[in-house]
């Protein structure tokens, strides 16, 4: 079976010791996980893990209601959630880190990361 | 097999007229997680878009490596492609922009071949123990190789071993020590680790002093190696070997004109320091003010001292002390709290301090200033260092950066790391190392 590109893309953002779970979602679903699905994700995330879906939901109600959010990112307890929305769409990258990682260097490999995706969403839409 | 392919392409191409030989710059990338692949991958993204063998090659790399096969097996994949013998140079840095990308995790190289210059390569050890007899081995290297050049321009390109957080007994690596014993002991314990372990700050102001004492007529461009902000560990790359603790350095003769420039995008705020105390090697400040350096610096701030945390890199970065010598200003960057002593990155060679700070505008617009001085001439490539606090400062932002580094040199080469601390001399000017700066070398004719 041919890989997800998309989740070779989250696959690699995992490699990231700061990177503790990442996606792509939208409100009330999560389209594409890694390869590795949420097993993957690290272990310390679970403890926040309801707590950062029920937020998301709320992320993305207001991704959904207001045109033109391109990132946004909040803390819940000692987590960060990083949210960068897929251009006109309602879905976004999503990762979790560590409030105390180095943010500017993940933002980075974020930013990398959306536009692979939406690079191999073009390719998709032009096949 | 592979390198012996590329040897068979680069002489199938070379030009048969003389006037077609010309210098010829490639830019290498890679964004592979496996040291392996990464390395062949790096090298061979950059000398497939040269017609000669390089005369030298620049390799960079983040962290990663580290922990995806190693650095040796990532050199091993660079010199599973690169020409036997060809002088390299690098190591690793928080990040890199070059034509491709923009990146902080991955690996990014320039190779360059031009008939009209003379290339040597240098090293020297323990930088943290003893910073001038590793600068002074390292030039002694290029000097002999170089010294019966012809050309007139001068250039040294250098990577020193960035600093690492101490480690002290029964707290492993802090950046803020401030319980008991150990915080009173802490100024003398990073000296020990310092000389001992080599590990504390890279003492990378005196190496340069040394490197310009030793090429008072060369243009000097470079900066700290380091890893991802985290200042666990470093390396550098010299030829087939992985260092730690040393300097590595490209000298180059030429006869391309050679141009260096600096600029912050920093403001020098109202706030005023004065040092009244500080240790003998002038990096630990223990007093400001006439009271302790902490409550001094808190004061003067206006921050509570629960502020001050683990997180506090995160926080000093953007808010860098400087000072001010021959009209030039050293930004230097708050490293560790020692109790109730402040840490910075090198020496403050004046006790008087201006607290800066910094926006993303104004950081992006100092890479507008800064171009600026090389408009109207016919640059061939651009050299940039800058300083990892302005990465994770700008964090995605770094490719408004690219843009305006791609609009400035068009198809012209360019390669931007993003280093602990960043050397720059001019002759004429003077020489300083520095924190929060953009540094621009071009060679141009």
């Amino acid at each position: 079976m041919r890989e997800d590109p998309i989740a070779v893309v989250l696959d690699n953002l995992m490699k990231f010791d700061d990177i503790l779970a990442c996606m792509v979602a939208c409100k009330n679903m999560v389209s594409v996980e890694p390869s590795g699905g949420t097993e993957s994700f690290k272990s310390e995330i679970y403890e926040v893990w309801d707590d950062v879906k029920s937020t998301m939901n709320y992320a993305f109600e207001m991704i959904g209601q207001h045109s033109g959010f391109g990132e946004m990112n909040y803390r819940v307890r000692d987590y960060e959630v990083m949210l960068y929305v897929l251009p006109d769409t309602e879905t976004a990258l999503v990762a979790i880190t560590p409030f105390m990682a180095n943010k500017g260097l993940i933002e980075i490999q974020m930013e990398n990361a959306r536009r692979k995706i939406q690079k191999i969403r073009e390719n998709e839409n032009m096949a | 097999m592979l390198a012996a392919s590329l040897q068979q392409e680069f002489i199938q191409k070379i030009p048969q007229k003389k006037e077609e030989v010309k210098l010829e710059v490639g830019v290498g990338f890679s964004e592979k997680w496996n040291a392996w692949d990464a390395g062949r991958e790096v090298a061979e993204t950059a000398i497939k878009k040269l017609m000669q063998p390089p005369d030298f090659f620049l390799l960079f790399s983040t962290i990663h490596y580290e922990k995806h096969g190693g650095f040796q097996e990532f050199l091993n994949g660079v010199w599973d492609v690169l020409p036997k013998g060809t002088p390299l140079v690098g190591g690793t840095v928080a990040g890199f922009i070059n034509p491709y990308g923009c990146c902080a995790q991955g690996a990014t190289s320039l190779a360059a071949s031009y008939p009209e210059m003379d290339v040597s390569v240098g090293i020297g050890h323990n930088t943290k123990r003893d910073p001038i007899a590793a600068a002074r081995t390292c030039a002694k290297m290029i000097k002999t190789d170089l010294k019966s050049s012809h050309y007139s321009h001068s250039f040294i390109y250098e990577i020193t071993s960035g600093g690492t957080i101490p480690q002290f007994p029964g707290l492993g690596r802090k950046r803020v020590v401030s319980s008991g014993l150990i915080s009173r002991l802490a100024p003398y314990l990073t000296g020990i680790s310092l000389t001992m372990l080599q590990r504390g700050v890279g003492r990378e102001e005196e190496t340069l002093a040394e490197l310009v004492r030793q090429f008072p007529d060369y243009h000097i461009i470079g900066g700290s190696s380091m890893d991802d902000n985290n200042m666990v560990e470093n390396y550098q790359f010299f030829n087939t070997n992985i260092s730690k603790n040393s300097i590595v350095a490209l000298g180059i003769k030429t006869d391309l004109k050679i141009q260096v420039n600096t600029t912050y995008g920093l403001k020098e705020t109202d706030v005023k320091l004065q040092i009244t105390k500080k240790d003998r090697s002038e990096r630990i400040i223990k007093e400001i003010d006439n009271t302790s350096a902490l409550n001094g610096f808190l004061k003067k701030i206006g921050w509570p001292e629960d502020f001050i945390d683990e997180r506090l890199y995160r926080k000093t970065m953007f808010i860098p002390l400087g000072f001010k010598k021959d009209d030039m200003l050293f930004p230097n960057v708050i490293g560790l709290f020692l109790g109730k002593n402040i840490l910075v990155g090198f020496k403050l060679e004046k006790d008087d301090l201006i607290l800066c700070s910094a926006s993303g505008k104004s950081l992006l617009d100092s890479v507008d200033e800064n171009l600026a001085q090389f408009q109207n001439q016919n640059n061939h490539f651009g050299l940039i260092v800058s300083c990892a606090a302005r990465l994770e400062t700008l964090g995605r932002n770094i490719y408004v950066t690219q843009e305006k580094l791609l609009k400035f040199f068009g198809d012209k080469p360019f390669l931007l790391i993003y280093a602990g601390g960043e050397d720059t001399y001019i002759p004429g000017v003077g020489q300083r190392h520095i924190n929060e700066s953009f540094n621009v070398a071009t060679l141009s004719s």
